[in-house]
């Protein structure tokens, strides 16, 4: 190995793992807002709403990630929308981790006892503040591990934004080998450097857990 | 005037009737005891009276005030407390904030109000040193008394109990009767479907037997207890206790 080709390239990496991290935060962000609500609208007894949140969920769901990102960033210009390759990215980054959020807060929220609506219900509480105040916290542990194994591959999926012409880790790693032609260095340092993320994505999450799991 | 007055309840459930024409009066302070076979239709009564479930047909009047709609979600009923069988205890929050949790969120009344009383209702129920406990910590008979508690906390004018100790052990079922009796003692309106009737016989004003979503007799615990119209009552009885 060339130590010295690994520290040339390792400040421009980690420029790149920046703009990884904040794509990641940004596509956390909207996709939990975006997930939760529709999680929330699945569960409608309307069927009009149930059958829009559905369909946004196969969708999303069903088709592969960088079709999609090809979609925003290439396919809409052509309807007259220009995406910045930043915003394009996440657009189809959240659309994408909201859909998987979706199932997962459905999930969560189907898995409470009824008994725990009902005594809402019996107290006076009116929809949302059953949601917020009893069903959704109880649903946050048992959501933390899928959570944070949706949100480790979101982490891993923006690397697929190399290919719209956003410069983060991955495309930052390809520049690098295609100066300097020392793909074993290169792809190791960025290997190393999406490890450490994820590893403390990971603890955090279990840390998060056990926070979590105090009433139990 | 009546507190409650139900009238004309009926209610189906993919074709099998569950309420029939049901009409009950119930005072102010009055305890009104159910009594009845398994599957006779006495939760799904109690339900509807608390909009938890909607009826078919009839009508639910909480202090001359119509309560019921088709619509069940349309509006909760705050003025009646329900004790379910199984706690239903918010298992996320301790025992204070399980009783704090209504009058602050749905009333918006004032915190520090609200934990006083909190903290006397839980003294009342005989659980003043377990207000920090989390649900998962306490016994059966204990979350059963946070339970009620947590109705009493909203101030209602009448409490509705769903078999209250039939899930519980029972060497606990005491503790959560003498509670409960207690409440009658102070004049509370409560309507308790049990199916303890050494219990029921002792708070009971009235006694109502249900079966197949019918009121087959209504009388003083006296007379359904020692010598009901019914031989089917007869029988019941002898079964059950
Ligand atoms: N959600 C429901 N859907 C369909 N049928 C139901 C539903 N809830 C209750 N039933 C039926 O209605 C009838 C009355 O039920 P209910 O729970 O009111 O009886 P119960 O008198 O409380 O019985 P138990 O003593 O066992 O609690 C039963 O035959 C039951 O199967
Ligand atoms: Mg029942």
């Amino acid at each position: 190995m060339d130590f010295s080709i690994i520290n040339r390239t390792l400040p421009i990496l980690l420029k790149g793992s920046l703009m990884t991290i904040e794509l990641t935060v940004f596509t956390i962000v909207l996709g939990s807002i975006l997930g939760i609500s529709v999680g929330l609208l699945k569960l409608s007894k309307n069927k009009v709403i149930y059958f829009i949140s559905s369909l946004y969920t196969w969708m999303f769901r069903g088709t592969p990630l960088l079709l999609q990102l090809f979609f925003f960033y290439y396919g809409l210009p052509n309807l007259g929308l220009n995406l910045s390759p930043m915003n394009a990215a996440i657009l189809g980054l959240s659309l994408n981790c909201g859909a998987y959020m979706a199932e997962i807060v459905r999930g969560g929220i189907l898995s409470i006892d009824k008994g725990q609506f009902e005594a809402a219900k019996a107290l006076g509480f009116n929809y949302i503040q059953t949601m917020l105040k009893i069903i959704l916290p109880q649903t946050y542990r048992r959501l933390i591990p899928p959570i944070g194994n949706q949100f480790i591959s979101m982490l891993k999926d923006t690397s697929l934004v190399s290919s719209i012409a956003m410069v983060e880790l991955m495309r930052s790693a390809q520049q690098m080998y295609a100066t300097t032609f020392k793909p074993i260095e290169i792809f190791f340092v960025t290997g190393c450097i999406y490890l450490l993320m994820t590893t403390v994505f990971t603890a955090f999450f279990s840390v998060l857990e056990k926070r979590l799991s105090i009433y139990e | 005037m009546n507190l409650i007055e139900v009238k004309n309840a009926n209610k189906k459930y993919n074709n099998s009737v569950v309420l029939n024409d049901i009409n009950i009066d119930v005072k102010k302070g009055e305890v009104l005891v159910i009594i009845g076979p398994s599957g006779s239709g006495k939760s799904t009564f109690l339900r509807c009276i608390n909009n938890l479930e909607s009826l078919d047909c009839g009508d639910v009047y909480i202090n001359g005030e119509k309560v019921n709609f088709k619509n069940n979600n349309s509006k909760s009923v705050t003025n009646v407390g329900m004790v379910f069988q199984n706690f239903n205890l918010f298992p996320h929050m301790t025992a204070l904030q399980n009783v704090m949790a209504a009058p602050v969120i749905v009333k918006k009344e004032k915190k520090e109000e609200v934990k006083e009383r909190a903290i006397n209702l839980l003294e009342k129920v005989g659980l003043k040193d377990k207000i920090n406990c989390y649900p998962s910590k306490l016994s059966g008979g204990q979350k059963q008394r946070v339970a009620i508690a947590r109705a009493l906390a909203m101030n209602p004018d009448i409490i509705l109990f769903d078999e209250p100790t039939s899930a519980l052990d029972p060497e606990l079922v005491g503790e959560v009767l003498n509670v409960i009796k207690e409440l009658a003692k102070e004049g509370m309106t409560m309507i308790v479907v049990t199916h303890e009737m050494g219990f029921a016989r002792e708070i009971a004003d009235r006694v109502i037997f249900m079966e197949d979503g019918k009121i087959l007799e209504e009388d003083i615990p006296e007379i359904i207890f020692s010598r009901p119209k019914h031989l089917r009552i007869k029988q019941f009885l002898q079964k059950v206790i």
